[in-house]
């Protein structure tokens, strides 16, 4: 049986290892000095050498050094009892091999157990054993089962007998059935472990997304670490440099005095003129009066947090409980930025989504604020007053990560998001006092929606008039009757003159408000109405140029981007259209009215009056929902979702009972 | 029936190199995550093979199966043993199937193998003998002729 191997104990090792680096000669002297048994341990020490440079992986290397050292002990046993034991063990070609050849050496090295292992030996309770599966994976031949028969002849004396049942005294036709059920049973045996073979591997690979999934949990948690770290180095950059400015300023005034009686009656002029030069061309931002620009903080974040990105899709990750009465209007900047908030409890909030906790309040509205806006640090709230407000954010006097302003004591670990459940101190009622930039006041009635884009602000009202603001200007530069439209659409489309003042659309609800929705983009304008219908207008021309007719409840929602026009409406429908043709792209509906409803580039979001977000995948067409309702225990703060925004996979939403959620989506 | 263990006939019919080759391929293109029975599929594959070194690296592979994944290390012993036994290293061999017979005293294949082994070691330590002792015997002749060519002269 091992007649092919030729026993030279310089036989080379395994083909997949590089060879130890030895001279060739060195086997031959080796052999030579057999019996001294000091240049045997130097012969081990050697094996070491070479080897242990050959494996680098820490666990396979110390049981390498373990094995040798058990080689060691041997070697050092004295001659005569090592012999005497080894030659009732085994042969002397084994004997030479395992004493002599280095690679025979370093193969046992790596293939041997340690005896802790082999002591550790589990029952088994395998389905089939591995040699089975072997058995079942290779091709099935037909003579299988007879080559089989005929090895198994050839060690018979080993095996005891194979299962010989074949009876030679059957007639043929019944020994040809017999060796065909022999046959079929083999097969349908071979298909069980084959079958448990495929069991076992689901298994495994279960096992390995366990693995992988508590890997990316580990990651994921340093990347939120990486991020905390982020925002303050951030937080501690912007002081540095705000510093600098200050420093800057200072050595700035040092040096305009210095000089200053020489040339004062230019100075004077130059000042003047600069004063006229704002004046003339100054944005408006600057205009507003405001003292001293010196805390001039950038609320804008340098780097962009991704953590929600690979969060879970539909996991939480705060939850706020921000106002006491409904959620009418939210927005914010960007994930993890800044979100404002407006609720019925006549209140507009600012929340550091990152630290998750209030920064302060916009006052100054006399009613509730119905529709808002955030974009960088400029927010745009309308209200039920009728006026709409403008603010810079960034004229806050708010250090996002330290709490000096916000509060004196030293709770500072109130900041870490996790411990939202303690109540958020209260901010400072001065902290927002240098944000309000200007209003806007020509509306006659509520401001329900508006939208700003650039220097264009559209806003919407139950005036039934949407007007157009210049942000640079501040005033209204255009006026645009949604009624007036209206009727020239009837005039113009309606042949029939008997009845010349029946309405395109449906008879308006008085419930909803008349402009639900609208999106300005450059001289684009869409908006939704109470008369169930989507106009879109050219900001240059004033005019509808076109409109579109399909749904059939006031329209709430609606938000375009380059292809698609999406509209929420109370009839409980969200429609796509494609803007190109103004044909509806897709629709689907849901058990409610759409109260919001928002998309990215991913995933449109709808609040349709219950305690789920509905969530809609473009890219695989999924519904699913998201949202407090979503998972049946633990909903204590659960109520009918009113709002909802999406911005890169981070979703927020505000509830019926005032509270803010915020999910990774 | 298939047998849950192979016999030691098993392991001395090679594979076509082309089945080996198919089990190597798929060993290789499962890379870091190979399954345990393509690993083992190719252990065997390899260790009845009639390359040592192809063999040698087959009891390499059963060895790793043993250490990662305990549930197969009563059956691992077996195929060690057998692995080990056609290398020709009955020490090992031994040392596993031992194990083995004392965690399952009526293992058939277990049991035939230790009568192999014990054959093999005998009948080879018997031709050592054979050896040693005819060259010992030559030697002394040679000597003691020599001795009495010397003696002579």
């Amino acid at each position: 049986m091992t007649s092919e191997r030729s026993g030279s104990p310089v036989r080379r090792g395994r083909s997949t290892s590089p060879r130890p680096l030895s001279p060739p000669g060195d086997d031959a002297s080796i052999i030579d000095s057999l019996g001294d048994s000091r240049k045997l341990q130097a012969l081990g020490r050697k094996v070491t050498a070479t080897a242990g440079s050959l494996i680098n992986a820490e666990g396979v290397s110390q049981h390498y050094h373990h094995a040798l050292g058990e080689l060691h002990k041997e070697l050092r046993r004295p001659g005569l009892q090592r012999s005497v034991f080894s030659f009732a063990q085994t042969t002397p070609r084994d004997l030479v091999r395992s004493r002599i050849s280095v690679p025979e050496i370093q193969h046992r090295a790596l293939a041997s157990l340690p005896d802790e292992l082999l002591h550790n030996i589990p029952e088994d309770n395998n389905q089939y054993s591995l040699f089975q599966g072997f058995q079942a994976s290779l091709p099935e031949e037909p003579e299988q089962s007879q080559g089989h028969r005929k090895r198994g002849k050839r060690g018979q004396k080993l095996l005891g007998g194979l299962d010989d049942d074949e009876d030679p005294n059957a007639p043929p036709s019944m020994a040809k059935l017999k060796s065909k059920k022999h046959s079929l049973s083999h097969r349908l045996e071979m298909m069980g472990v084959r079958k448990h073979m495929c069991a076992t591997e689901i298994h495994e690979i279960d096992n390995k997304i366990a693995n992988l999934n508590t890997m990316r949990k580990i990651v994921l948690d340093r990347l939120a670490g990486l991020e905390m770290e982020e925002a303050d180095i951030e937080v501690d950059l912007l002081e540095v440099g705000n510093k600098i400015e200050d420093l800057q300023e200072e050595l700035d005034d040092a040096a305009a005095l210095a000089p200053k009686s020489p040339e004062s009656p230019e100075l004077t002029q130059e000042e003047e003129k600069e004063e006229t030069d704002g004046f003339m061309s100054e944005s408006i931002y600057q205009k507003i009066p405001s003292p001293k620009n010196k805390r001039r903080r950038a609320m804008r974040r340098i780097s962009m947090p991704i953590l929600h990105e690979h969060l879970e899709p539909g996991s939480k990750i705060k939850e706020i409980e921000a106002h006491t009465d409904v959620v009418t209007a939210l927005d914010f900047d960007s994930p993890w930025g800044t979100l404002v908030t407006a609720s019925l409890d006549d209140t507009v909030r600012v929340w550091d989504l990152s630290a998750g906790r209030c920064i302060g309040l916009l006052e100054g509205h006399l009613s509730s604020v119905r529709c808002l806006q955030v974009e960088d640090n400029i927010v745009a709230t309308g209200s039920m007053d009728a006026s709409i407000r403008l603010w810079d954010l960034s004229k806050a006097e708010y250090a996002p990560l330290d709490n000096r302003i916000n509060k004196s004591s030293e709770e500072d670990d109130g900041l870490a998001f996790e411990n939202s459940a303690d109540p958020p101190p209260p901010p400072p009622p001065t902290i927002m006092q240098d944000c309000p930039l200007f209003s806007l006041e020509s509306h006659v009635d509520e401001v329900t929606a508006l939208h700003f884009k650039g220097n264009t602000l559209v806003s919407g009202s139950s005036d039934k008039t949407l007007r157009q603001w210049d942000l640079v200007k501040g005033r209204c530069v255009q006026t645009l009757d949604v009624l007036w439209a209206a009727a020239q659409a009837t005039a113009t489309m309606n042949t029939n003159p008997a009845d010349p003042w029946k309405q395109t659309g449906r008879v308006t609800d008085t419930s909803a408000d008349f402009v639900g929705a609208l999106q300005v983009f450059d001289a684009a304008l869409a908006c939704g109405t109470a008369d169930c219908m989507v106009r879109l207008w050219d900001l240059r021309s004033g005019q509808v140029h076109r409109s579109l007719v399909g749904h059939t409840g006031p329209v709430t929602a609606l938000q375009f981007d380059d292809v698609h026009l999406v509209t929420g409406s109370l009839d409980r429908s969200i429609r796509i259209w494609d803007l190109r043709t103004g044909s509806i792209f897709d629709a689907y509906a849901y058990d409610h009215p759409v109260t919001s409803m928002m998309f990215d580039a991913r995933r449109i979001v709808t609040a349709a009056g219950e305690d789920v977000v509905k969530v809609y995948d473009k890219t695989d067409g999924r519904h699913w929902n998201c949202g407090p309702g979503a998972d049946e225990e633990d909903t204590p703060l659960s109520s009918t979702i009113e709002r909802v925004r999406i911005k890169e996979g981070y979703m927020v939403e505000g509830r019926k009972n005032g509270v803010i959620g915020v999910w990774s989506c | 029936m298939t047998p849950s263990l192979p016999y030691a006939a098993d392991v001395e019919s090679p594979l076509k190199p082309d089945e080996l080759d198919v089990l190597r391929h798929q060993y290789e293109r499962e890379g870091e995550y190979v399954g345990l029975q393509t690993k083992f599929n190719y252990a065997w594959g390899l260790i009845k093979s009639n390359q040592r070194p192809e063999q040698q690296e087959g009891v390499r592979l059963l060895s790793e199966i043993f250490r990662s994944s305990s549930e197969r290390r009563r059956e691992c012993l077996y195929y060690l043993a057998l692995g080990n036994y056609k290398l020709g290293n009955y020490a090992e061999a031994r040392r596993y199937n031992d194990f083995l017979l004392d965690l399952e005293p009526a293992n058939l294949q277990a049991g035939s193998l230790k009568e192999l082994i014990d054959e093999k070691v005998a009948k080879e330590g018997l031709m050592g003998v054979a050896i040693v002792g005819g060259l010992a015997v030559a030697a002394g002749v040679v000597g003691s002729m020599l001795f009495r060519g010397v003696r002579r002269r």
